[in-house]
């Protein structure tokens, strides 16, 4: 008897156990032409527009939104979407005028100036709690309101007129404006939606309307987002590929293998995979507005002694470490600002680089005895042991470790490396339990000052609690720009930037470029690198 | 059989308990705060946020509100997403237990057959393939041989899909990969076991009754070589969970591995707990089932008569 | 019985005197250990594995005089180096270091943090076990209950935690490894503690006075070694798996240090490029473990009465 148990009772488990899985079997990952798959590194986060933060998000935001204006077809800089025509600007240009163009969201109603001033004042609101609203300070009273000041909601300067007609006011001229109205927090949003999910709202793909070439249909969280083309996208005839897929896949060889064997046709490659795709057709190399660089506190004594700091600064070999390790095609970095962040001097258009070049250096020789003249200054006849704090990922232990044996052997300084999980690095970074930190900066639009502001004192990620008098003067005086002589402006950003490496506050590294593999099927793949990280654009894709 | 049941059941809660509240307390002593993006925060703002999760209240209101909620059948929400952690947790559930159960399903036949052969035809081939494959199940890692499967069948050879999820077809190598330390363990026990009840003297009296070979086999050696080997399902099963954390990112299968092991390093209270309930759930569903198994196959293990 | 073989009485005499050779032992007295010992040296597989251990201990141990490199200084130009020139006999890793001296160092952590989780496992384990089985009872079943407990609970978010808190390196790893990996050690304490106190040579003991816990040492642990030798010897692969499996997944040793583990996790990143940074660790470990478990099962045979035939 209890032998005729067993049979059923395994039977029944096996059964029991592949039926759970039968319906998780849905669409297959089959190549058609209507489909693209793309692998992503990592998972949104926040589909809410007001409260994005992180690349993943705007990805999707970007193409299942639209907002006055979005990036444009050649991935560098922006067009009209939203917006009917140029805006009627006042003579003192703080006053912009937009004409909305009839466009619908998914659900078929109309979009109206309302959706655009409801969405922008809904990421003010400071009970909204909005990461990146200081994006919106800009506004007149934006920060006021968002800082629970003095303004209340109506002194903000955004007004829907009629329907189709915002009113737009600035607190100072903005020559960057419309880069600025491309991002996810200038995108619309319907009241009534908002009010109808409540906490749920933009959780799911059901909670949301869009406007955007393609709306979010599905989305498994940590597996996958399916993206179908938005019939009532009032530029849909434009739009050639029907369906998109974004998997999540955090494992790099992982996402390598699906591409080699065709399951994903975009894949973004990192670390050592570059350099077997680094030449090939199918590499697109993104120029990505991040600077990365190490930070050395200065409450520490030893770091507080200019010398030691610009002999580490020397000690540090960029362009071995770019080839030799990261072995992508970033570029070894001399300064702060990224290659491909523009001034916004006189010619609007040109890059800061351009107007201030700044090569990477690296004397070894010169790094010694920079380093025993420190000692001496501080009385110490030896360099204590400094500890690198970094993430927790391949890369970041990789960087560690090559800092560890290039200070060793170019100074004999130790150094100890402590790989946190992001949460903690975090934390130590912000209450300064660090000497030396490994630190990526992404600018939040695309001006130097996004950059140079970080050093001034008292600034909330100025780690390196460096104070300079002089520096701080510069980029105040370029912030408020009184003559409004954006030549002078430029120039101030300039000398700042020549202080802050001067006094070797931060230890230059590289600025980031993402090596992408696209399958030579997939044509008109917009990269883009404005905004949160770099930004993948489906409008235009098509699969031969 | 009932009341055994309904006791073992009522320890599995209690034991549920406890594990709920270790792991409440150990997560929130952990250094650091939840909140992803922090940096760019004023206090003020995290603040608020942090009010929003209920996590500005003492830990000990909090906890209360956690229990509350979890005999409602509510996990929460997730703090990195705002997501629901059911939700999540639902998500990633089938994936990660088929694949889980095909290995240790996989794992146990294949395990069976080749133990019982290898005992059945001692010191010919069959005997020592049974031992290589138990060799490198227990020698080499099942990282190691889901990147070598993966790239060298999926990619290289393009017999199956390399990873992914999506057809049946996707979870044959995931599963291969988990279920080789199960056949390496289960292949050893059986073997060892058969050969030892082979040589019993009922043995010899059933051969002198006159019953057929295969009836012996199962009837009388298998039956009594499988209760070691399922003494350690249990282990095996916990062991596969633990092993499913690394196949699940190498195949990409979108399972809860790393939706666990994310949610403890960014201290996503919510969702650590939440999938520890989950794990824990499965770990000791496993036990109870050995149990019952146990049971099934040597009657002189009498259930119903259990005591402590 | 059918051969027709004659016996006639000359072929029988008699032996004597009969109670006296009675007593008397014709086969060499022997000892449970050498006992064991002489099985032991009969198996051939567990010959093998002491074989094998004894190479790569020497290894870890001399296997860095061998080449005049050293396990953490960088070239970055001789990245990535399969051959085996200018004495790195296994090439070089991502950072151009000689992986011959990384193999050997990172199998000298691996193994120091495995005994050290294992000395520990032993500690924790026989101290609960051994007090869980003696007494029995309600102690019993309490300490039964929390070993439950801590089986149930996933142990990898007990191990994440622990080395959030603590500094990871090898005390931590082995403390993170041996908190979860005691309890099959105290089970079977238990069980060999439950069995034995029942016999009468403790009855014995205890009714000449003896204390509890000069029973438990002088009496039931020396008998429970053979079961512990043999938990021992498994419990290290398993310790050096485990090892591995957390620097896999970016939780063991931290680089530049180096385990087999993180070794085998650094050379799966580059497995389609450079397989041979993955070959060599994961040879080494493969060849430990199969090691270890060939010994253990040859230490199960000759120490497990119930194998004796």
């Amino acid at each position: 008897m209890k032998k005729r148990k067993l049979v059923p009772f395994l039977a029944i488990t096996l059964v029991a156990s592949l039926g759970v899985t039968a319906c998780s079997f849905g669409g297959g990952a089959k190549d058609d032409k209507d489909t693209l798959v793309i692998a992503s590194r990592s998972e949104p986060k926040e589909l809410d527009t007001a409260k994005t933060t992180d690349g993943p998000s705007g990805i999707v935001t970007a193409n299942v939104q639209e907002g006055l204006y979005r990036h444009a077809k050649d991935g560098k800089s922006v067009e009209p979407a939203l917006v009917d025509g140029e805006p009627q600007v006042s003579a003192d240009k703080l006053t912009y005028t937009f004409k909305i163009r009839d466009a619908k969201w998914s659900d078929g109603k109309p979009v109206r100036a309302q959706d655009f001033e409801f969405a922008w004042k809904r990421t003010l609101t400071p009970e909204t709690a909005a990461e990146y609203a200081m994006i919106l300070w800009d506004l007149k009273n934006g920060r006021a309101f968002n800082e629970k000041k003095t303004a209340k909601v109506e002194d903000v300067g955004v007004k829907a007129l009629d329907d189709k007609t915002l009113e737009v006011k600035l607190e100072k001229p903005l020559p960057y404006l419309k880069n600025l109205l491309a991002f996810p927090m200038y995108l619309p949003q319907r009241e009534d939606i908002v009010k109808q999910y409540g906490k749920d709202f933009a959780k799911n793909a059901k909670a949301n309307v869009y406007n955007g070439p393609y709306k979010l249909v599905d989305w498994k969280q940590k597996q996958s987002l399916t993206l179908e083309k938005n019939e009532n996208y009032w530029d849909a005839a434009t739009v050639k590929t029907k369906k998109i897929e974004i998997k999540v896949m955090t494992d790099a060889s992982a996402a390598i293998n699906a591409y080699t064997t065709g399951q994903v046709q975009v894949a973004n490659v990192g670390g050592d995979f570059i350099q077997k795709y680094k030449d090939d057709k199918e590499a697109v190399a993104i120029k990505e507005p991040t600077s990365a660089m190490m930070i050395m506190n200065q409450k520490n004594k030893f770091l507080a002694n200019t010398k030691v700091r610009q002999a580490l600064q020397l000690a540090f070999d960029s362009k071995e470490y770019q080839q030799g390790v990261l072995q992508d095609k970033s570029t070894a970095a001399g300064g702060l600002v990224p290659g491909n962040v523009k001034g916004n001097g006189k010619d609007l258009e040109k890059l800061f680089r351009e107007s201030a070049p700044a090569e990477p250096k690296f004397d070894v020789t010169e790094a010694k005895r920079l380093l025993a003249e420190g000692l001496k200054e501080l009385g110490m006849d030896k360099a204590p042991e400094l500890e690198l704090i970094g993430d927790d990922t391949t890369s970041a232990k990789r960087h560690g470790e090559y800092v560890k044996d290039s200070f060793k052997k170019n100074l004999g300084v130790d150094v100890k490396i402590s790989s946190l999980p992001f949460q903690q690095r975090r934390d130590r970074t912000t209450n300064g339990q660090f000497d030396l930190v490994a630190f990526l900066w992404q600018g939040d639009y695309n001006d130097a000052m996004s950059y140079l502001d970080l050093f001034v004192t008292g600034g909330p990620f100025n780690y390196a609690k460096w104070s300079n008098k002089e520096y701080d003067a510069l980029i105040k005086k370029a912030q408020e720009n009184k003559s409004g002589d954006s030549q002078e402006r430029l120039d101030a950003m300039i000398q700042a930037e020549k202080i802050l490496l001067d006094e070797a506050v931060i230890i230059p590294e590289y600025y980031r470029t993402m090596t992408y593999l696209v399958k030579p099927t997939v044509k008109d793949m917009v990269f883009s690198s404005e905004g949160f990280g770099e930004e993948l654009s489906f409008k235009w894709v098509q699969k031969k | 059989m009932a009341r055994y049941i309904l006791k073992r059941f009522s320890l599995m809660i209690v034991t549920l308990f406890i594990i709920i509240t270790a792991t409440f307390f150990l997560i929130h002593s952990l250094p650091g705060s939840p909140l992803q993006n922090a940096e760019k925060l004023t206090p003020e703002l995290q603040a608020q946020i942090l009010a929003q999760y209920g996590l500005d209240q003492p830990i000990h209101i909090q906890y209360f509100k956690y229990l509350g909620g979890l005999v409602q059948g509510d996990l929460g929400t997730s703090i990195a997403n705002g997501q629901s952690v059911t939700g999540l947790l639902m998500n990633g559930f089938s994936a990660s237990v088929f694949i889980g159960a095909q290995g240790l399903i996989l794992g146990i036949v294949i395990g069976l057959i080749l133990g019982v052969l290898a005992a059945l035809k001692r010191n010919t081939w069959i005997d020592s393939f049974a031992t290589g494959t138990s060799i490198i199940g227990v020698s080499v890692p099942s990282f190691v041989l889901a990147a070598t499967l993966s790239y060298f069948i999926g990619v290289e050879l393009g017999w199956l899909p390399a990873n992914l999820w999506g057809t049946y077809e996707h979870t044959i190598l995931p599963s291969i990969a988990l279920s080789f330390p199960v056949v390496a363990q289960i292949s050893r026990y059986v073997r060892t076991e058969m050969v030892e009840v082979l040589e019993q003297d009922y043995m010899r009296t059933a051969k002198a009754k006159g019953i057929s070979r295969l009836a012996i086999t199962v009837k009388h050696a298998l039956r009594n070589a499988l209760i070691p080997a399922v003494t350690v399902m249990g282990p095996l099963a916990a062991g596969i969970i633990t092993g499913s954390l690394v196949v699940e990112s190498i195949f990409a299968v979108p399972g809860m591995g790393k939706i666990f092991v994310d949610s403890i390093t960014s201290k996503d209270y919510t969702m650590v707990m939440g999938s520890t309930i989950f794990y824990s759930v499965l770990i000791i569903s496993a036990l109870f089932i050995v149990d019952l198994l146990y049971g099934i196959i040597d009657p002189r293990i009498r259930i119903s008569g259990a005591k402590e | 019985m059918s051969t027709e073989k004659t016996y006639t009485p000359e072929l029988f005499e008699p032996i004597g005197q009969l109670e006296k050779r009675a007593e008397q032992l014709n086969r060499k007295q022997v000892g449970v250990w050498k006992d064991a010992w002489l099985r032991f040296r009969q198996n051939k597989g567990a010959l093998i594995g002491v074989a094998l251990l004894l190479v790569i201990g020497l290894l870890a141990i001399f296997g860095p005089l061998m080449n005049d490199h050293n396990w953490e200084t960088q070239n970055l130009a001789i990245k990535n180096q399969s051959a085996n020139i200018d004495g790195h006999y296994m090439g070089t890793d991502h950072f151009g270091r000689d992986l011959w001296q990384r193999v050997w160092y990172g199998a000298k952590i691996s193994l120091e943090i495995a005994f050290l989780a294992v000395f520990l496992d032993v500690v924790i384990g026989v101290t609960i076990g051994g007090i869980s089985g003696y007494f029995g009872g309600r102690i019993d079943m309490f300490i039964q209950r929390f070993i439950e407990v801590i089986y149930s609970i996933p142990n990898l978010i007990i191990i994440i935690m622990l080395l959030m808190w603590m500094e990871p390196g090898i005390l931590a790893i082995a403390i993170a490894i041996a908190l979860t990996g005691w309890v099959p050690m105290s089970r079977i304490v238990r069980a060999q503690i439950l069995k034995l106190r029942s016999q009468e040579y403790v009855l014995a003991a205890r009714t000449l006075g003896a204390s509890h816990k000069r029973i438990l040492l002088k009496h039931l642990i020396p008998n429970v070694m053979g079961p512990i030798i043999i938990a021992v010897t498994f419990s290290i692969p398993s310790a050096i798996f485990f090892e591995a499996f957390l620097s896999f997944i970016g939780l063991g040793i931290r680089p530049p240090e180096a385990s087999l583990g993180l070794l085998i996790s650094e050379g799966n990143q580059i497995l389609q490029l450079f397989p041979h940074v993955l070959l060599w660790p994961a040879l080494v470990l493969s060849v430990l473990m199969l090691a270890f478990n060939l010994v253990g099962d040859g230490l199960r045979d000759a120490l497990d009465p119930r194998m004796k035939k």
